[in-house]
């Protein structure tokens, strides 16, 4: 408990304490201070428990490549966020926030048991351990190490907030607000071009906020931004992914950093944003040292003890020891001293070092060991010393400290350069990959092209020490607890590879995507197969950069915005009559209309009598239409369609099989010829705009000499069907000019005329084998229509019947559904429905391919009926249909059920089946093995009700 | 386990606002009714002289209510009950949509960026005058720019109350 | 999310507004009766798939409509050219 808030010095507004809550104890911090901040002035040092070996673990960062420091975030019911990283949390009044797998706390876990067991956990352990018996894994060792292992608890209640999202387009996009990336925005902006710049942290500056003497120029700079109508500046934004031509997925959190009673509107924006030009500025990051004790809480990096210092006023510690391979390290830590932090010693590995440092050091009264390592660390919840030793092997000697401060060099952030696909090069100076050669439109620019002066320093995999590697725990990635043992011991294993040794030790496969960890663990694995670093890999950079959302991503698509619910006119009437709905494709479609308490079953039978007997009427609104209009629409129909259509005359109509050029079923619809050049083509109900896009194809890219025209007007017309003995009877008094008659209006016909006032497209077609008509009206008079047809129809007993009864009705007269009968293996033939080929046609789209080899060939499955033997039995659609009850398994499947009802109608039940030559096997009792039972049910024609269809022409 | 709480609004209820919905710069509202017609033709003359009506000659630009869509489609967007002749027996295709779509108004000096929330147009680029075929999210749209701040958004009317609320949703969040 | 140039509007748009169709200049032969079984199943199935440049038909299906080829780097997914239906294969 050593860290503290210094006298003086940061950008935090002392004049405005903030009260928050880490693990239900209350601590203060100021405006300005990040959650990481706050608390180490608090004189926390402990902010975590490992994932693996739960052990104590502290911060190590100062921005978002953090391992340890992840805690869960509260901000009332369904806002509980995990895995945030501290450094990342802005500090606002009444902050709740929780430390992560610990139990029962985090000053005292029953996980860290780990810990000592830490030798029977080594990479690839789940895959060695727990591969048998099988049957345990699920049941024993997978909750077991859930459990045990991991990270914050997802939330379980629904998300409460809302979030927003945009596209939006700039001649120039800079990613990272530090100073490169803030000339590169201004002098594009001088340009004229429309520049976005976008910056991850709570204020834009990057390292400038951690370094005093450049605050002047940052505000001035940042002011002569903002001056610029032209630029858009984005703060608490992150570009999480680079896509294809400069096509940038950024996230902007808008309300995570106000007090929730502040927070309105949407909780994070979306940003799709296409650029002319992509200028990363993205920085570098420090990289860890690789020693026994490394992640002690205490052990950080020296930036991030700098940033701590200057940009919020907080010293790590009361007597901090600097351990360097770097210049870097030695700038850092006299700035601290210079801050009034206390520098015990600085440590560096090199024997010697820039003079200037050095004596700088010395004038600070900083002790100053060239040529020395650390090799170990005291303490366990908080750092209490450090063993030094010449070389790391010679005489060791303690030095007293409670912060350790840890300087192995800088990795430029080549993140989105290489999801761009930049080429990299390795380079030895940095020990890390700089971006090679430019790529189009993308360029580097600061410390993350290798553009920066951090001085100079030596890369090293693991610091030196007498103590073998197994024996140490020296830790390469602190998310995954990978420590470099088991990097040596993948190698010893056999991996070479980077990406096997990657996924083998899990190092850089946590949620910070090894951000400190993916180049440490390349040396080392680079000593141990003792092969230069580029000759090992690298990993693949992916995105996202940090984790982000779920709701960040879907933005508006969320609750009623989901998806769109696609209504028809007539479907707020349905909603008042009590109709029980279902979902086919977007649309949602009345199912049945339960009166008085009916069930399903009940209302349907009573729907379906009513159509049979009398008269019900339909919403067929959904039906996908398409006007065919030109001089060639028949020809074009003609080769689309498996009927013959130049023969149909004005005014008649046609069903039409729809066949894909493999021969298989994929769409079915009656057709309307209203004049010579056009006709009213209907489609199924999902089937709409596939039809529509398959057709645009042929016509466009294998008949674009045709002269027709496709236009959709599925959603022009609302279409209500009238069906049953009395439908003509219900129609005749509201229709004008149209003789209703049966000689003058035949079955599969087509008028134009008026009902109710309104235009309307009549026709006469079935899908219930009753008399019947459907009325095509514009989409505007349909409700109209709809309430005129269901007055005038009362005194008939009019019934609206939904999609259930339909599909009863037309499963009594063997009418396919297209999907439901077929399922893109089937036939015209396997249906049953060569009657709805052209034999004469020499084309049709599918036509030769009725003559493959395995179409024409026996055993293919076929349509039929099956009638159970006992009535009241009803199938269950997609049952399994076998010869023999009595074969063993595996059985021979004949086929399956396809639709299956009780037919009121017939006081029975009925199915439609795809059974294996199923048309010989008529009469033939087949058998549909149940849970618990057997079926028997025989084999019978498609057709169940008034096969010679003298309903249909009454 | 996951506890769904039931929402307040479900898909299903959702409808076409009745009023224009209102931000601090933007403000969506119904147009009023209109005649549309799907027109289609190889030779635009023909086209031009069944309709009697000048078309506009390059994809994406609007003249005298008409949009040019695509090589040989316009869309045109006519006073309510207006009729167009449908060409029987020439090589065209003319068909009445006028119920097919319902039209927005999205004006204002927000208008754009309200649009681009959904939209992949870079709308900087899209003149007074243009019009074309495109998306919102999924949604597709015809969108016609009538003015600096004054978008038109046509949209099959089964789609209309989705797009309603996710602009609403679009303008609340601005 | 690519950036494709339609050669009828002229325009570069975004591909969500596209939807891909399959390899390019695969003429659905004039009398499919012509053709034997294997014939027939080439033109049916057999499709290339080359490592490098790719012909394919892309559908501006939410601007002008149109069908029309690109040629495509299966590799580094860049679009080198793209031309109307009917216009010779580049």
């Amino acid at each position: 408990m050593s860290g503290y808030r210094l006298p003086a010095g940061g950008r935090i507004d002392r004049s405005r304490a903030i009260a928050f809550t880490f693990d239900r104890r209350g601590y203060r911090g100021f405006e300005g201070d990040s959650l990481a901040s706050a608390l180490v002035a608090s004189g926390v040092t402990l902010f975590g428990r490992s994932f693996k070996y739960h052990r104590p673990r502290g911060l190590l960062a100062a921005g978002v490549e953090e391992p340890n420091a992840l805690v869960t975030v509260t901000r009332g019911t369904g806002r509980t966020t995990p895995n945030l990283r501290a450094p990342s949390v802005p500090l606002h009044g009444g902050l709740v926030a929780e430390s992560q797998n610990r139990y029962p706390s985090l000053g005292f876990d029953l996980g860290a048991i780990n810990d000592r067991l830490g030798a029977f956990f080594p990479a690839g352990f789940y895959n060695k351990t727990f591969m048998w018996p099988r049957s345990a894994w699920e049941k024993l060792y997978e909750p077991a190490i859930r459990r045990m292992a991991g990270l914050g608890e997802s939330p379980t209640t629904r998300d409460a907030d809302h979030y927003a999202a945009t596209y939006a387009h700039c001649e120039t996009l800079v990613v990272g607000g530090g100073p490169a990336g803030i000339d590169a925005a201004l002098t594009a902006a001088e340009a004229g071009g429309r520049v976005i710049l976008i910056d991850e942290g709570e204020e834009v500056g990057g390292g400038a906020l951690a370094d005093p003497g450049q605050w002047a120029w940052l505000a001035d700079a940042l002011a002569r931004l903002a001056a610029m109508p032209n630029v858009r500046i984005l703060s608490r934004t992150t570009a999480f992914g680079f896509y294809h031509q400069n096509f940038i997925g950024a996230v902007e959190r808008l309300t995570d950093h106000l007090a929730p009673t502040d927070a309105n509107g949407a909780r994070e924006r979306l940003w799709r944003i296409r650029a002319g030009e992509v200028v990363l500025a993205q920085g570098a990051i420090e990289r860890p040292l690789v020693f026994d004790g490394n992640d002690i809480p205490g052990v950080m990096l020296a930036g991030a003890a700098r940033t701590l210092a200057l940009r919020y006023g907080v010293a790590v510690g009361r007597r901090v020891v600097v351990m360097a391979v770097h210049d870097s390290g030695w700038r850092d830590a006299l700035a601290l001293a210079e801050a009034g932090v206390v520098i015990a010693a600085i440590v560096d590995l090199r024997e010697t070092v820039d003079a200037a440092l050095l004596a700088a050091a010395k004038a600070a009264g900083i002790a100053c060991h060239l040529g020395h390592a650390v090799t170990g660390v005291a303490g366990r919840k908080a750092v209490s010393g450090a063993t030094i030793a010449p070389g790391g092997t010679g005489a060791a000697q303690r030095i007293a400290c409670d912060a350790l401060l840890m300087a192995g060099g800088w990795t430029p952030s080549v993140h989105l350069w290489s999801q761009a696909r930049g080429p990299l090069r390795w380079d030895d100076s940095w020990g890390a990959y700089l971006p090679d050669k430019s790529i189009e439109r993308v360029r580097c620019v600061g410390a993350c092209s290798g553009d920066w002066d951090f001085g100079g320093g030596v890369a090293v995999a693991a610091l030196p020490s007498a103590k073998p590697a197994h024996q140490q725990k020296a830790f390469v990635d602190y998310q995954n607890d990978v420590k470099s043992r088991d990097i040596e011991l993948a190698v010893r294993e056999g991996y070479r590879s980077i990406e096997h040794i990657k996924r083998y030790t899990t190092n850089g496969m946590a949620t910070d995507q090894g951000k400190t960890s993916n180049l440490n663990g390349l040396r080392i694995a680079s000593e141990a197969l003792a092969r230069p670093v580029t000759e090992v890999g690298l990993t693949t950079f992916r995105p996202p950069y940090t984790p982000q959302t779920f709701g960040a991503l879907i933005g508006h698509h969320k609750d009623a915005l989901f998806q769109p619910l696609r209504k028809t006119a007539i479907d707020d009437w349905a909603a008042t009559n009590g109709a029980v709905f279902e979902n086919v494709a977007q649309w949602r479609r009345a199912r049945y209309f339960p009166q008085g308490g009916e069930d399903m079953h009940a209302a349907v039978a009573r729907e379906c009598r009513a159509v049979r007997d009398g008269v019900g009427m339909f919403d067929a609104s959904t039906l996908g239409k398409i006007e065919v209009v030109g001089p060639d629409a028949a020809e074009f129909l003609n080769r689309m369609y498996t009927n013959p259509w130049k023969s149909l005359q004005p005014g008649r109509c046609r069903y039409g099989l729809l066949l894909r050029e493999d021969g298989f079923i994929t769409d079915d619809g009656v057709a309307g010829r209203m004049a010579e050049d056009r006709f009213h083509v209907t489609t199924t109900t999902g089937g709409a705009a596939r039809v529509l896009a398959m057709m645009e194809d042929y016509l466009q890219t294998e008949w674009s000499d045709l002269d027709v025209w496709l236009t959709s007007t599925t959603e022009h017309w609302g279409v209500i069907a009238v069906q049953g003995p009395r439908a003509r009877d219900v129609i005749a008094p509201l229709v004008e000019g149209i003789d209703l008659s049966p000689d003058a209006f035949p079955h599969m016909a087509v008028r134009e005329g008026r009902i109710c006032g309104a235009p309307t497209r009549l026709f006469r077609v079935s899908f219930t084998g009753e008399l019947g008509f459907e009325i095509n009206v514009p989409a505007d008079d349909a409700r109209m229509v709809w309430q005129a047809v269901h007055a005038a129809g009362q005194r008939f007993g009019i019934t609206p019947y939904g999609t259930e009864t339909m599909h009863v009705l037309r499963a009594e007269k063997g009418f396919i559904i297209v999907g439901q009968d077929t399922d893109g293996t089937v036939t015209p033939g396997d249906a049953g429905m060569d009657w709805a080929v052209g034999k004469k046609k020499p084309d049709f789209v599918g036509k030769r391919s009725m003559m493959r080899p395995d179409i024409v060939a026996s055993g293919r499955k076929q349509l039929v009926g099956l009638l159970t033997e006992d009535p009241d039995e009803v199938l269950e659609e997609g049952a399994q249909i076998v010869a023999d009850p009595n074969q063993p398994v595996p059985m021979t499947m004949l086929g399956h059920v396809t639709s299956s009802y009780w037919s009121a109608t017939l006081g029975r039940s009925i199915a439609l089946a795809l059974v294996r030559d199923g048309r010989a096997r008529t009469g033939e009792t087949l058998h549909v093995p149940m849970p618990g039972k057997t079926i028997r049910a025989v084999v019978g024609p498609t057709v169940f009700y008034d096969a010679e269809g003298s309903r249909l022409n009454d | 386990m996951i506890e769904i709480t039931p929402l307040a609004v479900s898909a299903a209820d959702l409808v076409v606002g009745t009023a224009p919905v209102s931000g601090h710069d933007v403000r969506l509202s119904l147009a009023p009714a209109a005649a549309r017609y799907s027109l289609r033709a190889r030779d635009p003359a023909t086209l031009a002289g069944v309709i009697g009506r000048a078309l506009p000659t390059r994809i994406g630009d609007m003249q005298g209510g008409i949009a040019c869509l695509g090589p040989d489609e316009y869309y045109a967007l006519l006073p309510a009950g207006e009729r167009v002749p449908d060409g029987a027996g020439l090589p065209v295709s003319v068909v009445d949509v006028s119920d097919r779509a319902l039209g927005f108004v999205v004006e204002g000096t927000g208008a754009a960026a309200a649009i681009a929330t959904g939209c992949p147009l870079d709308l900087d680029r899209f003149a007074v005058g243009r019009a074309t075929r495109t998306l919102f999210e999924t949604v597709e749209i015809i969108l016609l720019r009538e003015d600096t701040t004054r978008f038109r958004i046509e949209v099959w009317r089964s789609f209309a109350p989705w797009l309603w609320h996710a602009l609403v949703a679009a303008i609340a969040d601005r | 999310m690519l950036l494709i140039h339609c050669p009828y509007c002229d325009e570069d748009r975004a591909e969500v507004e596209f939807v891909y169709g399959g390899e390019a200049h695969i003429a659905r032969p004039l009398d499919p009766s012509a053709l034997d079984d294997t014939q027939w199943e080439s033109y049916l199935y057999l499709r290339r798939n080359p490592r490098g440049r790719h012909h394919e038909r892309w559908r501006h299906t939410y601007g002008c409509g149109r069908f029309f080829n690109a040629v495509r780097d299966t590799v580094s997914d860049v679009i080198e050219t793209t031309y109307k239906a009917g216009e010779a294969r580049r």
